[in-house]
């Protein structure tokens, strides 16, 4: 109800009269739509349906410690310096005083000891960014077990896997700006991985490096990937994959009025905008209080890399990192040399094959599961794991195969808690790696079989018997009463109902003024 | 009431302000009370090796007379017998005595030592010639004060032994001093040798199939092994002895040391290591180098091969560092002549000041092992936490 | 007031209030509507009522938590003012905004409408003639200009396609020099004199056995070549331990053994010495080096022996080395041989 009344209304009933029931509102509203034309999308886009269920919120935590990632990265890049010139130390740290180190160390210590709440936003940012990957993990988990990612959202899921891949090599470039001895190792690892790769390792890494080990040039190119290209990439493809999901809606599980072709919850505005922005606040509140309490990359305490002749024990990458670095461990010494040339399977297949097999799979698998079970139909409706019983104990047994990697980069700090012998250790989880994956698959499949209640009594209550003997001695069983419980009927899994009927709800009539009762909580609303 | 209360927007917006106010304030005091300082190291006077150290050694027995009359000064030298323990005062030439601290419930005596630069006493030649073949006897390669007393610029002798040796040109100026417990002791280390150790490493310390021959290891590896605990050994055939409460005290053991340097004189003898004028920032710079490869480089320690470890640094003394950086324990490198005096007392420094002391600003240290604690916390309270949260806000199916 | 066809599945079927006047709306889909409009102001119907049945209590609950976000906001702004420690900046502003979080979020869970509404998918795809004639779009336009213009089309795939090649190059070989010989090289020369990390030479008397040094060559100690590809490590053990391979028998004067620091598995400086195993261990995935018969790996990833740098104690007793390493050093490569600058050779 657009109006060319050029008089500006100047009092709220002025405004009503000008452009009815809702006023100054209406009147912005009017201005927008002339323009950008946005009311009926912007009505749909606030009616948006959001389902409930609470694994639908796990891809919140990963976009909103991305979103402290950002924030507390752009504090981090107003002081920190991207340069491996020698500078020596005068600051607040003693054990560093007159030590050479280079401005990237340098900058990192003064941010951590000199600048105002600057150690805290380091920690926020580095403790987001292992959250932000494990949420990734997580809501990827989510997404398998419940069959998600079938169509129409194989493209959705490819970008997710892109994604995680994104992040956990952002990962490891940021904690290495800093240039200290931990994360240099790491670097010094990174090479060495390159090099092993055959025909172009090495040209690879005097590419990457600008020459041979160390070089004086990583850190600034690691600086730009982290804080420019990787980020671009992410936010590209985190809108394509929101984008996605506004246009696909949001999958729901099977249950009372839901459909294929419906999505049941509740509405954008105001409840879910509320429920998301409070999210965002508690996620960034709780990484607050981590980062404040929980110490994280004392860097000062590591030293400085600038001599790459040393080394500390007890050093593992961060956690995302651990799954490369456990399988770096166990694998055998096999090099391969022969004909003028050396292929080093023992760096090569750990730490490139293997992850290249493993991420291949997740992209490959929508494809490879619709082959399999011969579905190439439309999916909103998300299966209930124990329904997809090969399904959820292959992703398990993947899960399992993962999570013994990891536990093995730990091998010597295992091996210290526990007061083992470290050459038993690895040899625990060289043989727990091919171990693990299958009874875990194993048992997840059996148990997603008892789940479902499925065939040979499995789930169901038995039926006691009694045992009672005869004066000449003999003894008799007969199966008991049946109790409440008991019985096939209870037990029975029934197919869930995919469509059912909502009854009617009953309003109260418009402007009849229902007295409504002040004690059961509802006011009454004037007009 | 409440509701009342709260209906009323007067009300509410005093609440909200007199809160924001409140708050503000408490903010501000709390902050008040707890500034970010700059990074001070533990005050040196406690840790100034001007007689007041940890490893203050006491000794008991005898100080047969020595009056070395220095360059400037004098200095006097009470001469006891019997069992007073006196604690050797190291002065700078030209002051006279300073403080001791009592270190044994039996009557204290103040004896001073002091001795200017150069070999033995003017006493007479006998004395020098005596302790001349000592230094001999006992000295091993090492170049520059590397814990041996022949590249040692500071030598005292006592009745024709060597007693103590530094890189300084005084007791006091090196970095640090080197002593033997006196003879007087001796007979009380043989009767705890014979007691405790000798099950294993024989009546004359020739060793067994259980433990190895302690003749000639020196005062210091002697030392080191009783005050840490590791000996006697809890379980003698164990691959690598733990650390546990010591059965001896400092005297028991310095006089377990002398016996067995009676036995076969070895050295470095026991390590006195003086703080004054440690650059910490050297001794991270060393450390990063030579010791974190093994205990970690916030001296947590680790597990080895074949059942082996490197302790974690956390609750060695200052002493038992320089011991064990000079006489290499068990699976640990022997650091001798590369590194002198003044490497280890900074190394020595930056381990009792900051590995046992570490400056954790950011929080919680979680162990100082790094991302296994750390990606344990962010796994299990961050994305753990958050997701009771999701499990709270949301539906269950 | 609900359907359910089969093959369709429900209409909508919450009767909540229409239009933006407030009337009662009918339950049946309008084929414009894509959705529920919400009422306003309706709280009799069930679906407004909030999900707890005492929203003063409620609301109450969540204006203390209000508080408490809004108290550790501004406590985090005072503590910001006076330059408080990290812990203090940490738990007022989590706690701050947690509250602000949690207030908010119990709200919208607890006293906002929550439905629950229903949205209807539309169907994704078209319908099939629009899909057919986008693939028509697609190929006969296509096809009008490929099939006349062939040569064209052509010579554009071709130049298009060495473009995407030629556009790597800058990408890539900008970046830094080609390798050449470069990992086959160290600076270790025949004659060159051991040091540490401060300059000082390594005399044959310095060091007992059991004792381990890191060297470098001298000149290089604070190079970064020097650092990360020089590095050698110098153990003395007991002469008699040793055991001499064919053609390395000068190679350890006195007990005094020298090998590469970095590791043949992924180039970790192998710093951690057990002097009575006689084993050096690689710290970042224990390798174990055997140091008595040539660092020959024993245990762990690392596929080949620590290169051994060959020693000579000269005419004034400090250690140096008889040549440079006779093999690349550091971790395995496409182009590695065993062979490098040998014994004997000083240039490559």
């Amino acid at each position: 109800m657009s109006t060319t009344d050029t008089t500006r209304p100047r009092t709220r009933r002025e405004a009503r009269e000008a452009h009815g029931r809702y006023g100054r509102v209406q009147q912005a509203v009017n201005e927008l739509d002339d323009r950008l034309g946005v009311a009926k999308g912007g009505r749909t886009f606030l009616d948006k349906i959001f389902p409930d269920h609470w694994s639908f919120m796990l891809g919140e935590i990963a976009l909103y410690s991305f979103v402290i990632l950002l924030a507390t990265g752009v504090f981090l890049t107003l002081y920190y310096v991207p340069s491996q010139t020698v500078v020596v130390y005068h600051g607040a740290y003693r054990p560093l005083d007159g030590i050479h180190m280079t401005q990237a160390y340098q900058s990192t210590v003064n941010l951590s000891f000199s600048v105002r709440s600057g150690l805290l936003m380091r920690q926020m940012h580095h403790w987001s960014a292992d959250i932000f990957i494990a949420s990734i993990v997580v809501h990827m988990a989510r997404i398998f077990f419940t069959g998600a990612f079938r169509k129409p959202r194989e493209l959705n899921w490819t970008i997710g896997i892109t994604l995680l891949i994104l992040a956990i090599l952002n990962g490891f470039i940021g904690y290495s700006l800093p240039d200290d001895l931990v994360s240099g190792t790491g670097i010094r690892i990174a090479y060495s991985i390159l090099l092993s790769i055959p025909f172009v390792g090495s040209y690879l890494a005097f590419w990457l490096f600008g020459g041979n080990y160390p070089g004086d040039i990583i850190i600034e190119r690691f600086y730009i990937i982290h804080v420019l290209i990787i980020p671009l990439v992410i936010l590209g493809l985190l809108g394509a994959h929101l984008g996605l999901l506004v246009r696909q809606k949001h999958t729901q599980f099977p249950g009372k009025g839901r459909t294929e072709k419906n999505v049941v919850g509740t509405p954008m505005f105001p409840t879910f905008m509320a429920k998301t922005t409070g999210f965002m606040l508690m996620v960034a509140g709780g990484i607050g209080l981590l980062g404040g309490l929980a110490q994280i990359n004392p860097i000062w305490q590591f030293g400085p890399y600038t001599d790459a002749s040393k080394i500390s024990y007890a050093v593992q990458p961060d956690w995302y990192m651990g799954f490369l670095d456990g399988a770096l461990r166990i694998m055998p010494s096999w090099e391969w040399t022969g004909w003028g040339h050396t292929l080093p399977w023992e760096v090569f297949f750990p730490a490139v094959i293997f992850p290249g097999l493993l991420f291949n799979l997740c992209f490959a698998w929508p494809f490879l599961e619709s082959k399999f079970t011969k579905d190439t139909g439309l999916h909103n409706l998300l299966d209930r794991p124990r329904d997809r019983p090969k399904r959820t104990a292959a992703g398990a047994a993947v899960f399992a195969l993962v999570f013994t990697l990891f536990a093995a980069s730990s091998t010597d700090v295992l091996a210290n808690f526990f007061h083992v012998s470290l050459n038993v250790t690895l040899w625990f989880f060289r043989i727990a790696v091919f171990v693990a994956p299958v009874i875990v698959g194993f048992a997840t499949w059996r148990i997603c079989l008892e789940m479902q209640g499925g065939g040979h009594g499995m789930g169901k209550r038995k039926r006691a018997l009694v045992v009672s003997r005869t004066e000449s001695g003999e003894y008799t069983a007969v199966a008991s009463e049946q109790r409440p419980g008991d019985g096939h009927h209870e037990l029975d899994a029934e197919p869930v109902p995919r469509t059912v009927e909502l009854e009617p709800v009953a309003v109260g009539g418009p402007r009849t003024g229902t007295t409504l009762d002040a004690d059961a909580g509802v006011r009454r609303v004037n007009r | 009431m409440i509701r009342g209360l709260f209906g009323n927007r007067y009300v509410r917006s005093v609440a909200v302000l007199a809160t924001v106010g409140l708050s503000g304030l408490l903010g501000l005091t709390a902050g008040a009370g707890a500034q970010t300082t700059t990074t001070t190291a533990p005050s040196m006077s406690s840790l100034n090796g001007a007689g007041a150290t940890s490893s203050t050694g006491a000794t008991t027995g005898s100080a047969t007379g020595s009056t070395a009359t220095g360059s400037s000064g004098t200095s006097t030298t009470t001469t006891t017998t019997g069992t007073t323990t006196a604690t050797p005062t190291l002065t700078t030439a030209g002051s006279t005595a300073t403080a001791t601290t009592a270190t044994s419930p039996t009557a204290a005596a103040t004896s001073t030592i002091s001795a200017s630069g150069g070999l033995g006493s003017r006493f007479g030649l006998s004395t020098v010639l005596a302790c001349k073949r000592d230094i001999e006897a006992i000295s091993f390669p090492g170049g520059a004060n590397a814990g041996s007393p022949k590249g040692s610029n500071f030598h005292l002798c006592v009745g024709g032994q060597l007693r103590a040796y530094g890189n300084g040109h005084s007791a006091a100026s090196s970095a640090i001093l080197y002593h033997l417990p006196p003879p007087s002791v001796i007979p009380t280390g043989k009767k705890l040798f014979e007691q405790t150790c000798s099950s294993c490493h024989g009546r004359e310390a020739e060793g067994s199939n259980a433990a190895p021959p302690l003749k000639g290891v020196g005062p210091a590896t002697v030392d080191f092994w009783v005050t840490t605990g590791r000996m006697p050994a809890a379980t003698p055939l164990q691959e690598q002895a733990d650390r546990k409460p010591a059965r001896y005290d400092k005297q028991q053991a310095q006089a377990i040391a002398a016996f067995i340097n009676s036995l076969d004189p070895a050295a470095p003898y026991i390590p006195k290591v003086n703080m004054q004028g440690a650059n910490v920032a050297t001794g991270a710079d060393l450390f990063a180098l030579n010791c974190a490869a093994c205990h970690t480089i916030t001296g947590a320690g680790d597990e080895l091969a074949y059942g082996t470890f490197a302790p974690s640094l956390h609750v060695a003394t200052a002493r038992q560092i320089a011991e064990a950086i000079r006489t290499g324990p068990g699976n640990m490198p022997w650091f001798t002549g590369n590194l002198n005096d003044d490497q280890v007392r900074n190394i020595v420094a930056y381990v009792t000041q900051y590995i046992q002391h570490p400056d954790n600003p950011g929080g919680a240290g979680l162990g100082g092992i790094g991302p296994v604690t750390e990606g344990f916390v962010a796994l299990l309270f961050g994305v753990g936490g958050f997701m009771l949260i999701c499990f709270w806000i949301g539906d269950r199916a | 007031m609900s359907t359910t066809t089969p093959g369709h599945g429900p209409v909508n079927t919450t009767t909540v209030g229409g239009a933006a006047n407030g009337d009662v709306a009918t339950s049946e889909v309008d084929g414009h509507r894509t959705s529920v409009p919400m009422p306003v102001g309706r709280f009799d119907d069930p679906h407004q009522q909030p999900l707890t049945r005492h929203p003063r209590r409620t609301e109450a609950f969540i204006a203390v938590f209000m508080l408490i976000g809004i108290a550790g906001v501004a406590a985090f702004g005072g503590a910001y003012w006076q330059n408080a420690t990290p812990w203090i900046l940490g738990v007022t502003f989590g706690i701050g905004l947690f509250g602000l979080g949690f207030g908010l979020t119990a709200w919208g869970k607890y006293l906002m409408p929550r439905g629950p509404f229903v949205e209807e998918r539309h169907t994704l795809a078209s319908e099939p003639d629009e899909r057919e004639a986008m693939a028509a779009a697609l190929v006969d336009r296509t096809g009008i200009v490929v099939k006349r213009r062939r040569l064209l089309g052509g010579l554009l795939a071709g130049g298009l396609g060495i473009f995407g090649i030629v556009a790597l190059f800058p990408l890539l070989r900008s970046l830094g020099p080609l390798p050449g010989n470069t990992l086959n090289e160290t600076d270790w020369r025949k004659g060159t004199r051991l040091v540490d990390i401060n300059g000082r030479r390594v005399h044959k008397d310095s060091m007992m056995p059991g004792g381990l040094l890191t060297v470098y060559p001298e000149g290089f100690q604070n190079t970064d070549s020097g650092q990360a590809v020089d590095q050698t490590v110098l153990i003395r053990v007991q002469e008699t331990d040793l055991t001499t391979e064919k053609g390395r028998e000068t190679w350890a004067p006195t007990g005094y053994v020298a090998y590469s620091k970095m590791c043949t598995h992924l180039g970790c400086p192998v710093g951690l010495y057990e002097r009575e195993l006689e084993l050096l261990v690689c710290p970042c995935h224990q390798s174990m080096f055997n140091v008595r018969n040539g660092a020959v790996p024993q245990f762990g990833p690392a596929p080949r022996p620590l290169p051994q740098l060959p020693l000579y104690i000269d005419s004034q007793g400090y250690i140096r080395s008889q040549d440079g390493y006779n093999q690349a050093v550091g971790p395995g490569f496409w182009e590695r041989t065993n062979q490098g600058n040998g014994p004997g050779t000083t240039e490559t």
